[in-house]
């Protein structure tokens, strides 16, 4: 009990501190722990089980954060507390500036626990309308939000089918459109991708660097690691309810003692020059050809039974993202968000609004779901059609080009010369071995996470 | 976003947003869950079966009372069980099944939740019962037309049954001197230990006091007993006024009737020898001994201010002393109100009760599972339809534990609704008035004062417990 007491002195020492320079506290982390501590204990009150030890986390505005960590490590135990549904033993939680419990700062969060916990007996479309009035939306923006949601998550068909009667894909896609409902400044995902197809989980990144274009935080839990890797800006690995390594994806994963370049199709004899040059720096030198993903092989198929129309009873996949979340849509015209009480959509801290002259939010999800599919579609072809491309939906430099850039390691294969089996069975293996299957002599990084001219 | 601002009308008006999303959300839980049609389709089934079987004692009179009763009764105990089971599986499935993860993130308050859950299971609640409700009414108004009853019998139905009247019980004679006189004498002549032997004085006094009373009620072979009314609000002059009473004797009379003049009128005009103003009404009767009968009698037996005497006189033709049992022997009926505002009422004593257990089942849902809670909840439901006796069971067995009893027990005992006390048909069933002021009296005690700490202590522990906590 002493010792409880005198961490809480030095955590009211340290905000008197803090306190003095408020303003510049509220910009600077969306998400802030201090000494984070949640202890299980058993029927008696003894202490069993320490989910999260002595955490301390900062996530700034407009970061995309990822926070792993294998099964029963306390990434969900601390979504938990940031969020009130967990109290503390020890320490104290800031979210945008004030206590996660608080609706007023609810009112700017999405959040997706790791299953989609719905009710069983509404439809797709009265789940959201009952989300969006526990959000106080007005009746008008909510029906169009509603529609741009269940047209993103491709469930516009099965919108009036129970959702007790949805595969687990589909439950979590109507999960995930619950979390963007109320276009949120900050928006936690615990295990977004879990259940979901190959498009599904795509989706789900692109519209997480799509928010984090409009200036959004995404805190996102998962043991995905490909799907972490692709979108994180920065990571923390947690083991035992402790940091065990925090920092930039590029800083972690960077090999900085090797190199790694990336041409289109040369002729041998370029490449004997180019080993020649290679040898006379005394070093070593693999020549392959880079492999597809395995994931943008199987959006292409898929793309291509789409377009010749074939049935399906399933969620519709598109990697189109719902018309007031898009980044080049502004979220809600001046109207809307007189009419809407959320006017902590105005005040967040970093939001970067988009320049261009609000449309209406009438037109945003019509408009959208025709002109957006156009440049969407662009988008996606280009993916599929250049595979060796960044994944992020960033313009891509097409000139005749030797890239040079620096070898990335990939956190999967970290972690599966770090640890063993039990690794295997705590993160999902597939895309891991995928990965290995696609290119254990680490030629075709080129395409994942951050390209080195980011 | 500054957590000084005061709150808005905005806010105000999101504040009841939040509490109606969740209460239709659990509406349409009860209703698609198919808890709730369980119930509605047994009723809507059991209702009309039971207007056409039940017969009572085949008079019309007792047709009706029997259906009112057994309907009212039957609609009351299954919305009950239907308020229990709903308003706490609402919440502990909610926690279960982690629903309450997405819905208590979202900018709403936990008391906005538990206010929206239990407002969705009152309206729940008050759809069936205006519906059932309806159709008991319906069946009962309708009945005497389906048998077509003749005259008499509707005559006799409209009054007694098709009315709400108001009881007047002559007040309990003040006995304490003679109580004391008696006992101050038996201890003097030593008889008082013969008499009571191993007795509490307490309960000595009890019993004499009991005795003096009953003497002032019974009346022997060619004496009289006077009561005397004071507060005989007569609505309309044109209606009748029903004396209701029960004989009891000392010795059985061979055919088991008694007989009796009755006098009703203004007494004074003979005690003061005033001119006679209000006319006196005289009924020679004979009438089986311990069972209920009325007399009628015309208004104008009541005086302009209100007063109104009954005498009866024990003929010399009976051979035995007639006593009127001290609870119900003898009452002054006159019809107060309608029948349709009586059954309104006695409607909305019911609802008074269904939001009674729905504040207990949401309490219990906030810290019990399911299972449990279910059971907590039908244990101090059957309690509260029997506290009467339970009452009675524990102040006969306090005299060995009274110190137990009476700091322990008996706080706990009066925190449960009276049910049984409060059961519409007691009213509907002898057509005695439901007044307004005593449902106001039921509503500010069992809703104002034991549902609100219910209430009050759910959104406490709900407040301050941890959510993602699973609880056993």
């Amino acid at each position: 009990m002493a010792r409880n007491s005198a961490t809480k002195k030095l955590i009211t020492d340290y905000y008197q501190i803090r306190n003095t320079n408020h303003e510049t506290r509220n910009m600077e982390y969306a998400i802030e722990t201090f000494s984070l501590t949640k202890i299980f204990s058993d029927w008696w009150g003894r202490d069993k089980v320490y989910a999260v030890n002595d955490l301390n986390l900062q996530i700034r505005y407009n970061e995309v954060f990822g926070l792993l960590g294998p099964n029963g490590s306390g990434k969900t135990t601390t979504l938990k507390m940031l969020l009130g549904l967990l109290y503390p033993t020890k320490g104290k939680t800031i979210v945008l500036g004030g206590d996660g419990a608080d609706p007023k700062i609810n009112a700017r969060i999405g959040f997706l626990p790791e299953e989609s916990y719905l009710y069983r007996y509404l439809n797709a479309r009265e789940t959201l309308d009952f989300y969006g009035r526990l959000f106080g939306l007005p009746a008008k923006v909510r029906k169009m939000r509603i529609e741009a949601l269940l047209d993103m998550v491709g469930l516009k068909a099965v919108a009036s089918r129970p959702v007790g009667t949805f595969s687990k894909g589909m439950a979590r896609r109507i999960g995930l459109a619950q979390a963007l409902i109320n276009d949120p400044d900050l928006l936690i995902l615990d295990e977004p991708t879990t259940g979901l197809d190959p498009i599904g989980t795509r989706q789900i990144k692109d519209l997480i660097l799509n928010l984090a274009k409009r200036g959004k935080t995404v805190l996102l839990c998962s043991h995905l690691l490909a799907d972490v890797e692709d979108v994180c800006d920065r990571i923390a690995i947690l083991y035992g309810g402790k940091i065990q390594s925090e920092g930039k994806v590029k800083d972690l994963l960077q090999q900085t003692g090797k190199r790694q370049i990336t041409t289109d199709a040369i002729s041998d004899t370029a490449v004997e020059k180019i080993k020649q040059i290679v040898r006379n720096e005394q070093a070593d030198c693999v020549v392959t050809s880079p492999m597809d993903k395995l994931e943008t092989f199987f959006i292409k198929t898929v793309a291509a039974a789409q377009q010749q129309a074939q049935p399906t009873s399933g969620a519709i996949s598109t990697t189109q993202i719902g018309g007031f979340l898009a980044p080049d849509t502004p979220v809600e015209n001046i109207l809307d968000k007189l009419v809407s009480p959320m006017e902590s959509l105005r005040t967040a801290p970093v939001l970067q609004e988009p320049s261009e002259p609000p449309k209406t939010e009438q037109v945003g999800p019509v408009e959208t779901s025709q002109t957006e599919p156009d440049e969407r579609a662009t988008g996606v072809l280009r993916k599929l059609t250049e595979p060796a491309k960044p994944s992020q939906p960033k313009p891509v430099v097409r000139d005749e080009k030797v890239e040079t850039k620096p070898v990335e390691h990939k956190a999967a294969q970290q972690e599966q010369t770090k640890k063993s089996i039990i690794d295997q069975l705590t993160g999902r293996s597939s895309p891991q071995n995928e990965d290995r299957d696609l290119g254990p002599d680490q030629t075709d990084k080129s395409q994942t996470g951050d390209s080195g001219d980011a | 976003m500054d957590p000084t601002k005061p709150i808005s009308p905005r806010q105000e008006t999101q504040a009841m947003h939040s509490i109606w999303a969740v209460a239709t959300n659990t509406l349409k839980q009860a209703l698609r869950m198919k808890i709730a049609a369980v119930f509605i389709i047994l009723l809507i089934v059991l209702l009309p079966a039971m207007g056409l079987s039940m017969t009572g004692d085949g008079t019309l009179k007792g047709r009706l009372q029997t259906f009112v009763s057994y309907g009212l009764s039957l609609t009351s105990f299954l919305l009950c069980l239907l308020t229990i089971i709903v308003s706490i599986y609402s919440l502990t499935s909610d926690i279960k099944q982690k629903q309450i993860y997405t819905v208590i993130t979202k900018p709403i308050r936990r008391f906005q939740l538990l206010l929206g859950k239990l407002l969705g299971v009152i309206l729940l609640d008050a759809a069936l019962l205006i519906l059932f409700s309806a159709i008991i009414y319906a069946i009962t108004i309708y009945t005497p037309k389906y048998l077509g009853a003749d005259g008499a019998e509707l005559t006799r139905v409209d009054n007694e049954f098709f009315t709400a009247r108001t009881g007047l019980t002559p007040p309990e004679a003040d006995v304490r001197r003679e109580v004391l006189d008696t006992y101050n004498n038996l201890e003097k002549t030593g008889q008082l230990d013969q008499i009571f032997r191993d007795v509490s004085h307490k309960k000595i006094i009890a019993d004499l006091t009991k005795r003096k009373q009953l003497e002032k009620r019974a009346a022997a072979v060619g004496q009289n007993l006077l009561w005397e009314f004071n507060n005989v609000n007569l609505s309309d002059p044109n209606q009748s006024l029903f004396i209701r009473f029960k004989y009891d004797v000392s010795v059985n009379p061979p055919d088991l009737h008694v007989y009796g003049r009755w006098v009703v009128g203004d007494y004074r005009q003979i005690r003061y020898g005033a001119r006679i103003q209000t006319p006196f009404h005289t009924f020679d009767r004979k009438d089986l001994i311990r069972t209920f009968h009325e007399i009628e009698v015309p208004a104008d037996a009541v005086a302009a201010d209100g007063y109104l005497a009954v005498e009866f006189i024990n003929v010399p033709l009976n051979n035995t002393v007639v006593i009127f049992p001290l609870a119900d022997g003898l009452e002054v009926l006159y019809k107060a109100d309608t029948f349709g505002a009586n059954f309104l009422r006695a409607v909305i004593l019911i609802m008074l009760r269904l939001i009674f257990l729905a504040c207990l089942g949401i309490l219990t849902s906030t810290f019990l599972s399911f299972p449990v809670a279910i059971l907590l909840c039908l244990v101090i439901f059957s309690t509260a339809i029997v506290s009467g006796f339970v009452i009675e069971s524990f102040e006969y067995i306090s005299a060995e534990l009274s110190g137990v009893y009476y700091y322990a027990v008996k706080p706990i005992i009066q925190l449960l609704p009276r049910f049984d006390r409060l059961n519409p048909s007691k009213f509907l069933v002898p057509a005695r008035l439901l007044s307004w002021s005593l449902l106001a009296r039921v509503a500010a005690i069992m809703i104002c004062i034991k549902a609100s700490l219910l209430l009050l202590l759910a959104l406490l522990i709900f407040s301050y417990r941890e959510i993602a906590r699973i609880v056993v």
